[in-house]
């Protein structure tokens, strides 16, 4: 037996919606668990957090840049400086950024902010930056 | 006279003595095996040892003194065992799962279903393995090569057509090796240059608490939703978590290393042995053949239209050629998606989510093995 006869005679059209049916579905809420699975965690992991106390805006702003900006930007320019001579003058963060990525730089976004803050970086409009000094 | 005669006796038992001509086809074809995965680099890993196994295989022998792999007690027959029972299948698994990691996946979920729909070309070669005549059971494990899983194609066909074990897993394997050749083309006439250069967004950071938890959540889902397929999906999960937990990194490297390359090697050479001339070269073979490159051509059709779908509904578009890559030929096909993306924009980097869809497809077609499984259960 043949052809659309033989499909029908083993039930193969019952066999090719149900499975298809049955394995697209069950990928389908398991992506659904996962897509929410962090959210779950995160939801989790805040329950157990100690009560944040909260810090005037103005307060956060002096301590982030204090607290979390190296003390010399001497030492950073140092470690950036290479990196930015592999760009040209004029450059996107996003690229150097990928450069730190790249080598493994600890906190690149931290400190690319701070070379920015700290006047470092030149910002020439249009997303583009140079190094000064 | 009898030195003669002895000769003569001896003579009638070599190899030159008790050629036919299937085993002559069959070694060329070892012979070629071997040649694209030393000189061509195909597969390697899969394709060496089958190669070699094929040679073996048909190297002809005086039948009756237990040499042969389809002859008991010999130690082909011994090996085989682990093929023909599920066992190593099973093991490559619990290697391939210690070797996967889920992180873009959790970190792009919706990939997920690019995964499931490439499995799309195992039920339409269901439909036409059955409407060429093959009997239901014959027909699901020759559907399965769409999932471009070796080792599920396997294990099926162990379960259902343990004689049909030969052509298609030399079929299941040879598309695997294949893809550079069968997956660009169908990718490319599929999708457009602009589908083509479409940027997919930056991945984010997934917590150690989302890897650890989503092979426990993976095993209880998809194992009540296909019990059939625990043998496949228990050692998998498990070896992922071995791996994410982090306890157990002595035993993960194990089996990410020495058990699942064990495991590969009798696993190919004993496949590669089951081939021999007589039993492999027959009409069914060429059959089954045609219909794997079928179901792998429909599987890799599937998943970059289903893509194609899912960018009607989406905001942030997906590129459809990762469609490509819900099969679970891994890493091939990941790889053959991030060589056609950078082909159009040389800066476009989709192996992280080609590797995710591939990581679904694994899953997706253990799943369908053990609905087709099931299906036979009666």
């Amino acid at each position: 037996m043949t052809g659309f006869e033989a499909i029908t005679h083993h039930n193969g059209w019952a066999m090719a919606v149900v499975g298809a049916t049955i394995v697209i579905s069950g990928l389908a809420i398991l992506s659904l668990i996962i897509s929410q699975l962090h959210k779950v965690i995160g939801l989790l992991e805040k329950k157990n957090k100690a009560p944040v106390v909260e810090i005037p805006e103005e307060n956060l702003k002096e301590s982030a840049s204090a607290e979390n900006c190296p003390a010399n930007i001497e030492v950073t320019l140092e470690l950036y400086r290479p990196l930015i001579e592999e760009l040209d003058e004029q450059f996107q963060l996003a690229d150097l950024y990928a450069l730190a990525k790249k080598y493994h730089l600890h906190h690149p976004h931290l400190s690319i902010r701070c070379l920015r803050d700290s006047g470092t970086l030149e910002s020439l409009g249009d997303g583009f930056f140079r190094l000064v000094g | 006279m009898e030195l003669l005669e002895l000769f003569l006796q001896f003579f009638s038992n070599t190899g030159f003595f008790l050629a036919d001509y299937r085993n002559i086809i069959m070694l060329v074809i070892g012979i070629v095996f071997v040649y694209l995965a030393i000189a061509k680099e195909y597969e390697p890993l899969l394709l060496l040892p089958i190669g070699f196994g094929v040679i073996v295989g048909n190297i002809p022998f005086f039948k009756g003194f237990g040499i042969g792999i389809y002859e008991a007690n010999s130690v082909l027959h011994y090996l085989y065992f682990g093929v023909t029972s599920g066992v190593y299948p099973s093991i490559v698994f619990l290697g391939l799962g210690a070797m996967t990691d889920f992180s873009f996946l959790l970190s792009n979920p919706k990939l997920m279903l690019l995964g499931a729909a490439a499995q799309m070309g195992i039920f339409f070669t269901l439909l036409s393995a059955l409407a060429l005549g093959f009997a239901p059971n014959e027909a699901s494990s020759i559907a399965i090569i769409g999932g471009a899983d070796g080792p599920t194609s396997i294990f099926l066909t162990a379960k259902l057509a343990p004689e049909l074990i030969g052509p298609i897993a030399i079929a299941a394997y040879s598309y695997m090796a294949l893809i550079p050749i069968i997956q660009p083309p169908i990718m490319k006439l599929l999708t457009t240059h602009k589908e083509r250069v479409i940027r997919m967004p930056d991945l984010r950071e997934v917590s150690k608490k989302e890897r650890l938890i989503f092979p426990v959540v993976g095993i209880i889902l998809c194992c009540f939703l296909a019990p059939a397929s625990i043998p496949l999906l228990g050692p998998f999960f498990f070896g992922n978590l071995m791996k994410e937990s982090g306890v157990v990194e002595r035993l993960a490297q194990t089996a990410r290393t020495a058990v699942i390359d064990t495991a590969t090697i009798f696993l190919g050479f004993t496949v590669g042995a089951s081939t021999q001339g007589d039993v492999f070269l027959n009409p069914k073979s060429i059959g089954i053949f045609i219909l794997g490159a079928v179901a792998f051509s429909i599987a890799t059709a599937s998943g970059v239209i289903f893509a194609k779908i899912m960018n009607l509904f989406l905001k942030q578009k997906i590129n459809p050629l990762l469609g490509a890559s819900g099969v679970s030929a891994v890493p091939g096909s990941a790889r053959e998606v991030h060589m056609m993306g950078l082909k159009s924009d040389p800066t476009n980097y989709l192996l992280m989510h080609a590797m995710a869809c591939n990581s679904s497809g694994v899953i997706g077609s253990a799943i369908c093995a053990g609905i087709l499984w099931s299906f036979s259960m009666k």
